[in-house]
């Protein structure tokens, strides 16, 4: 009997160190990053580089180390950081993890090495869910999702040969190295997929769809009217801005809890190319999304004053 | 647990006096976070207990609260997820997700744990202490019948221990094995209404439905009351001086901080001070 007792808890102890269990917070990462803004990236409260993170980090724990925050339900919510706080009509703040919108509570998300962690105050009537940004770039090509990093593929329409380049240049200058497949294939689960074609080329895919349905249903503030006009919305998710001729769009959107897909798209070839020539982490830094038309760079959602 | 005269200053020193200085002593349980200012008021009541001969019923209490503040820590450290340092990873749990127990949680789960055995004692100490129908003759002016009510209510309790007490015994009668606790809370339990209607009809037929408000009765207070009185004053000014001034510094999250400067043991030892100096004086005390 005392030799199945003893077995029983052999097994026990082993069951439980293998599924993450233990005394003490574990063994640590490194190289996170922890950015704070509001409304949509525009206004910086902080940027935090944290080069040796302690064990059990979480989303939470590593910003109230690093920040002054104020906590709601048990410490599942945050309702302040650094004296920024949501209020009633509907702001609040929301955290990325290398530009992905998290399934779970920041308590709940460990943070793995390399992690970007976002945290933006932002006004949420247009949409409860922005399911991916962009402003983490080369996020989330590099380290992936909680800790693993996936394949990427590259799907490219025949007639933005010079975009497609410039992409898969942008990606290989980050270590990241993507299969090209053909336009509609669809980038399938456990991989990161990029679509680059003219509104007219890609209007047919997922990613398309999803934002031409508008901000409430894939995150991004801006769609298409027709193939010849790009329009910016606002956070409310008015239109206040039509893009014509030589506008582009980078943008990533996910349906349900797949994984990302980002669009890198525009009104005509040259939207297009635009849009591939801001592919930088300088240039996406902090933004949702991204609207170019010529040399200007326009972060979505506008500002209604724009 | 029931009220009983003994011969001890607080027992001496009257209803009001009796009601305020333990209401004093939960006030300052609430209003202070600090665990050795907690602990103080702990400490403070447990020895005025002694002090007022109703230890043993104050050890019972305690020995009941303990568990219960035991879970109180335990639910706290479990669903609080705030906290910087991870003493235990427990991973991935059914229905509570991904948990780690953090050392500020339960720290903190400790110490409202502590409050709690506090506030039980502090009834405790009432219950023992505080003559009932004193209570309800302090209270009837202001409303008799809610007065009647709250001092029915606390008897209630002892005539369900009787009750139960009475029950067990008629059970050891009978053949087999003795009944299980539970099963005598349940029989007890399941009798509290028809007591709550025997009350009510025995109250009916004294006419208590028909009272009017009684005249104003000005009774004198003792030598002891006016000591428990200011003893009372003194807990209460001393917790909010304490609270407002962050004499005793306490905060549980993100990071435990409870700096122990030379203010919080003075104040502390003040505060069991205040709530032990009127039972220096036990003159007049005989029942």
């Amino acid at each position: 009997m005392l030799a199945r007792i003893r077995i029983a808890l052999a097994a026990a102890v082993v069951a439980a160190g293998a599924s993450g269990c233990g005394l003490g917070p574990g063994p640590g990462t490194a190289d996170v990053t922890l950015t704070v803004t509001r409304d949509f990236g525009s206004g910086q409260v902080a940027t935090i580089t944290r080069s040796k993170v302690p064990g059990s980090e979480t989303v939470m724990r590593m910003l109230e180390r690093s920040l002054r925050v104020r906590t709601r339900y048990g410490g599942g919510f945050v309702e302040s950081i650094d004296g920024f706080s949501g209020t009633a009509d509907r702001r609040d703040w929301f955290y990325y993890v290398n530009g992905i919108e998290a399934p779970v509570g920041a308590a709940s998300t460990v943070v793995h090495r390399g992690d970007r962690i976002w945290w933006d105050l932002h006004d949420w009537s247009a949409t409860e869910s922005i399911p991916a940004v962009v402003g983490s770039f080369p996020e989330p090509f590099v380290h992936g999702i909680g800790g693993r990093r996936l394949p990427t593929t590259l799907e490219c329409a025949d007639d933005v040969a010079r975009a497609c380049s410039q992409v898969t240049n942008a990606l290989d200058a980050d270590g990241v190295p993507v299969a090209s497949q053909q336009l509609g294939t669809g980038s399938g689960s456990d991989s990161l997929g990029v679509v680059v074609g003219t509104w007219a080329d890609v209007r047919d895919e997922l990613v398309a769809s999803l934002i031409q349905r508008g901000p409430s249903l894939s995150g991004v503030y801006a769609r298409f009217a027709g193939p010849g006009e790009l329009q910016l919305l606002d956070p409310r998710g008015r239109v206040v801005r039509a893009l014509t001729a030589g506008a582009g769009l980078i943008a990533a959107t996910a349906h349900y809890s797949s994984e990302p897909i980002w669009l890198i798209t525009g009104t005509d070839p040259t939207g297009v190319l635009a849009a591939a020539r801001a592919l930088t982490p300088a240039r996406l830094r902090d933004h949702f999304a991204l609207a170019v038309s010529g040399s200007s760079d326009m972060p979505l959602p506008l500002d209604g004053a724009t | 647990m029931s009220y009983r005269r003994r011969e001890s200053p607080l027992h001496a020193a009257g209803a009001l006096a009796g009601c305020a200085y333990c209401l004093a002593l939960a006030a300052a349980a609430l209003v202070l976070s600090s665990p050795l200012m907690l602990g103080a008021v702990a400490l403070a009541v447990l020895a005025a207990a002694a002090a007022a001969g109703v230890w043993p019923e104050l050890r019972r209490a305690a020995l009941w609260a303990v568990p219960f503040a035991l879970l109180i820590m335990l639910i706290n450290a479990l669903v609080v997820r705030d906290g910087l340092t991870v003493i235990v990873r427990l991973g991935q749990l059914p229905l509570l997700g991904y948990t780690d127990i953090t050392l500020e949680a339960t720290v903190y789960g400790a110490v409202l744990g502590l409050r709690a055995v506090t506030l039980i004692l502090c009834g405790a100490l009432y219950t023992t202490a505080v003559d009932p129908d004193q209570v309800l003759r302090l209270f009837r002016r202001v409303s008799f019948r809610s007065a009647l009510t709250a001092t029915i209510a606390t008897r209630m309790v002892p005539v369900l221990i009787r009750d139960s007490r009475r029950f067990a015994e008629a059970q050891r009668c009978r053949p087999g094995a003795p009944p299980s606790r539970l099963a005598l809370m349940r029989a007890a339990s399941a009798g509290v209404l028809d007591r709550a209607l025997d009350i009510a009809a025995a109250l009916e037929v004294r006419g208590y439905g028909a009272a009017r408000r009684p005249p104003r009765a000005r009774e004198p207070l003792s030598r002891h009351g006016l000591a428990f009185l200011g003893s009372a004053a003194t807990i209460l000014v001393l917790g909010i001086v304490t609270r407002v001034a962050e004499l005793a510094p306490f905060r549980a999250y993100p990071a435990l901080h409870a700096p122990l400067g030379a203010a919080t043991p003075i104040v502390a030892g003040a505060l069991v001070a205040c709530a032990l100096l009127p039972f220096v004086d036990r003159r007049g005390v005989q029942g």
